[in-house]
């Protein structure tokens, strides 16, 4: 019955089904999507156990977010009196338009999230050591550009939500020292929120930091390869060889070779023995279809479960009360509202604090955290391995902590920006009738 | 030696000729390549004063309220330009609704104003009590225009305290 | 050297094969379900009922040319979007179809009112209020959360003491603000005589003209509710309610004003606060505004709403 399935499957989807060894690598060779994949895959990487497929489920999310965007884009109009109306008309006058916006909003939720974790994962693996230490920064440029994105489509609806988070958000960047003023004036196109900044962020939402991240991507997983694949298969590697290692100039790659010590070199499957690995057309790319598919029903699942959320049109007289961020951003918010400091007659504002301080120290350290890592190479590859226990403590704490702010943020701050318990009853604000 | 030129292996290029490699030729070639850089970084930076707005879409700085005896003693709030107008008796003065803090209205609730975005209360004359807001909110100086109205410059902030009178006004 | 490659039952094939098949089918799944949520509209069986009423009164020539779909009434002059056609399909067929027929194809009555202000000119949402984007019953009514413009229902209405009717006024005082008064405004014009009875104007300026005393209120009606106090209200939570409170025992409300309690009937203190709240920053192009004339003149049989010739107007 199985094999019966699996045929007809064949038959109906997964035409080509490689005969040899020989084929199946050919098949990687020469296809041009698939000349990026290795042509053998350690069976180390293919374990959901290991990467969770986090890189290529946050890939997944990248590609839905730029279809639907660009679907988006033929029906969104970038002006101060027109934007909303193009939001409520895909809400309820474009066929498909609701669940389009609804699978674009949860997918670019659910990046900045995976993205989080993944990163979190390559981590608690410490797979950033050696040479993979530029792709971990790569890594950190790629967050920093989801959350960009993210930043930049939220002002987009034009809604009360959409000003008052791009108020806070801009407010935050004057406080920058010295060039906080220009960056603002720069970001807004102007000294307030109005058309300028509308088109500025819509630009930078649909061109620039798309394309910045794609690059990057790009770059990202041409890293993977030439550093050998995921570090899970060190582990092995540090088993098979008692010499250290040391890199085979079997082929170097100068166009993007930024090379720190080591060269850029093929390192894959030196080491690493017939049985250790299996061929990627078809186990590696069957099993990507299979977390693009998940990641699919995913937002597709959510889109249809929930709607994005649009708030009245933007009103620069009425400040919604509370004005929340979007969640991810909520535990700034959190920190810029408690880290205003006086010192007898200095104040430190809780912006330049809590908004730009803390978290540029935080982006800062974990962009040097690679070179900063003193722990022995053994761990490489490792989940929660015994000898980096201090910095995962470190990491986990950091990472709690922060989701300890979303949640204030997000379900215990009402009205005034109060703390407001559980089952504690919020003020009812006034209504016009 | 003569590393400016390239010597592909045995073919010479021209210019790498020592005879004619002169000192004039090395001016030019730093001042040939000089330019390019120097035009290439300076259409960079006319990119980037694009991006510097000269003309705003935005209400100007300095600008015309209603007149003077029009307000009523307290605080009006000026949805239009984010601002509160004070009237005490014959005196006016002018505070900024924009919290110090992050940018969001504050709201005057008859003793004190409140900041809906982080909760920073601020006392009547503008001076901080509580919450996050690092500075006072700013006063703005107040006038009269020579056509008699309450006219403000949000571009002139001035010290806590100030008052205007004006001249004409009919109690 | 060619290898032939042997399936293994730990191979990734045998591992992938059952879940790639299950997440291709709820992909299908997920997919076949938007389709039928698209299709599946809430004013699909109304479009659908529609003809063959039209085919029953008579009108079988119509039936046929009904085509089924997403209709509005678009006036970009003054904003409008509203697609409260698309369910409400009856309303400009009141000379054939009954009044009695079940909403929402119930024909808008007809009358001088609807004359006056034909459908293509004004729209639904200017008189009614909801949101006239949405497609769904429960965002076009209600509107969904920020949307300050709920639909004017009776039970609306009623919550405020008043009936719908009389709610309607206020939003046609949007466009008739200026009118001394106007017919069938009973109770706004009840408002506006109050409003020169009471000479609100000698305290509070109103569009540059009046006291200084109160404050201005010109634009009462798009208040931000949360600058008011609330601690001393009773009842509802309603810038409606707060202003008849404040009408009828100003000190009640707020202690330190100068206004004094005016002690007026509810009734009255209603009818102000309809006109107060009417006050909304709005633009009409000049051909919405009504001649002041026209409706003055109209008002000449019934004196009992004349204004008093010496009375404090605020036009």
């Amino acid at each position: 019955m199985r094999e019966r399935l699996s045929k007809l499957w064949r038959t109906l989807a997964w035409s080509w089904s490689p005969a040899s060894e020989r084929e199946s690598s050919e098949a990687i060779v020469k296809n041009f999507w698939l000349h990026w994949f290795p042509v053998k895959v350690a069976r180390a990487s293919m374990d959901f156990n290991y990467s969770f497929w986090l890189g290529t489920a946050s890939a997944a999310l990248l590609a839905i977010l730029t279809i639907t965007g660009v679907m988006l884009m033929f029906f969104y109009v970038p002006s101060t009196e027109r934007a909303y109306g193009s939001i409520k008309d895909l809400e309820y006058a474009v066929s498909f338009g609701r669940l389009l916006r609804n699978q674009h909003r949860w997918a670019a939720e659910g990046m900045v999230a995976v993205v989080f974790i993944h990163m979190a994962r390559v981590f608690f693996t410490g797979a950033y050591r050696g040479p993979r230490a530029m792709n971990w920064l790569v890594g950190v440029a790629l967050l920093f550009a989801t959350l960009l994105l993210s930043f930049t489509g939220y002002l987009l609806p034009w809604d009360q939500l959409a000003y008052w988070a791009v108020t806070v958000g801009t407010g935050i960047a004057r406080q920058a020292p010295i060039v906080g003023n220009t960056l603002a004036l720069i970001l807004l196109g102007g000294n307030q929120i109005g058309q300028q900044t509308l088109l500025r962020f819509y630009v930078m939402h649909v061109f620039f930091l798309p394309v910045f991240a794609w690059i990057l991507f790009g770059y990202h997983m041409w890293r993977v390869r030439k550093d050998g694949g995921l570090a899970a298969i060190e582990p092995l590697r540090n088993a098979r060889t008692s010499t250290p290692r040391e890199t085979p100039a079997a082929k170097s790659y100068s166009l993007f070779g930024v090379t720190v010590g080591t060269s850029v070199a093929v390192r894959s499957s030196m080491q690493l023995e017939e049985r250790d690995q299996v061929a990627a057309s078809p186990n590696l790319i069957r099993r990507m279809m299979l977390v693009f598919l998940i990641v699919f029903n995913a937002t597709l699942a959510a889109a249809l479960l929930f709607n994005a959320p649009l708030e009245g049109p933007a009103n620069p007289a009425v400040t919604p009360n509370p004005a929340k961020a979007p969640w991810y951003f909520v535990w700034l918010q959190e920190l810029v509202a408690s880290t205003t400091i006086h010192l007898g007659p200095y104040t430190v504002s809780g912006a330049l604090l809590g908004g730009i301080l803390v978290p540029g120290i935080l982006l800062a350290i974990l962009a040097a955290w690679p070179f900063l890592d003193q722990s022995p190479r053994e761990a490489e590859g490792l989940w929660f391995a015994r000898n980096r226990n201090r910095q995962n403590l470190v990491f986990a704490a950091i990472t709690g902590a922060i989701i300890i702010l979303i949640f204030v943020g997000v379900f215990l701050r009402g009205p005034y920006w109060r703390l407001y318990w559980p089952g504690m009853p919020r003020p009812a604000m006034p209504t016009l009738m | 030696m003569s590393n400016l030129g390239h010597n592909y292996g045995t073919v010479r290029i021209q210019g790498d000729d020592p005879a004619v490699n002169t000192d004039r030729r090395r001016l030019l070639r730093i001042v040939g390549k000089g330019s390019v850089l120097a035009a290439f970084l300076a259409q960079l930076g006319a990119a980037g004063r694009a991006f510097f707005p000269n003309v705003l879409y935005e209400p100007p700085r300095k600008f015309n309220l209603k007149r003077p005896h029009d307000y009523p003693v307290g605080y009006t709030f000026d949805a239009a330009h984010r601002l509160y107008v004070i009237r005490n008796a014959n005196a006016f003065h002018v505070i900024s609704a924009i919290c110090t803090h992050l940018g969001c209205n504050v709201q005057w609730k008859g003793t004190e104003f409140d900041c809906p975005c982080h909760g920073s209360r601020f006392n009547p004359d503008g001076t901080v009590i509580s919450g996050p807001a690092p500075q006072p909110l700013s006063w703005f100086e107040a006038n009269e225009s020579p056509d008699g109205f309450l006219q403000v410059d949000t571009a002139e902030p001035v010290a806590r305290g100030f008052r205007f009178v004006p001249p004409n006004l009919k109690a | 050297m060619e290898q032939p490659l042997k399936p293994s039952p730990d191979s990734y094939e045998a591992r992938d094969f059952g879940w790639l098949v299950a997440m291709s089918l709820l992909f299908f799944g997920l997919v076949a379900i938007g389709f039928w949520r698209e299709y599946r509209t809430e004013w699909g069986p109304y479009q659908h009922e529609f003809p063959e009423i039209l085919g029953h009164y008579g009108k079988g020539e119509e039936a046929r040319k009904f085509i089924p779909g997403i209709k509005q009434i678009w006036i970009p002059q003054i904003a409008v979007t509203d697609r409260c056609i698309t369910c409400h399909l009856g309303y400009d067929w009141s000379a054939i179809l009954p009044p009695s027929l079940a909403q929402p194809l119930t024909p808008h009555p007809a009358g001088d009112l609807i004359a006056k202000h034909p459908f293509e000119k004004f729209g639904c949402t200017p008189c009614h209020g909801g949101q006239g984007w949405a497609t769904t019953v429960n965002a076009a009514h209600i509107g969904g959360p920020g949307w300050i413009d709920p639909m004017l229902t009776p039970a609306l209405a009623a919550s405020q003491g008043l009936t719908m009717d009389q709610m309607m006024q206020m939003r046609c005082n949007f466009c008739h603000r200026h009118d001394e008064a106007t017919p069938g405004m009973d109770v706004i014009n009840r408002g506006k005589t109050l409003l020169r009875k009471r000479k609100c104007i000698l305290c509070h300026s109103i569009e540059g003209r009046g006291g200084n005393t109160g404050p201005e209120l010109t634009y009462e009606g798009d208040s931000n509710p949360e600058l008011y106090d609330f601690s001393r209200v009773a009842g509802q939570k309603t810038f409606f309610n707060w202003n008849v409170q404040h009408l009828m025992h100003a000190s009640r409300i707020t202690p330190t004003t100068q206004m004094p309690d005016y002690n007026m009937p509810i009734d009255d203190a209603r009818a102000l606060t309809l006109l107060i709240l009417s006050w909304r920053r709005q633009s009409f192009p000049p051909e919405y505004i009504p001649a002041p004339s026209e409706a003055a003149a109209a008002m000449q049989p019934t004196p009992a709403t004349t204004p008093s010739a010496n009375a404090p107007e605020h036009h």
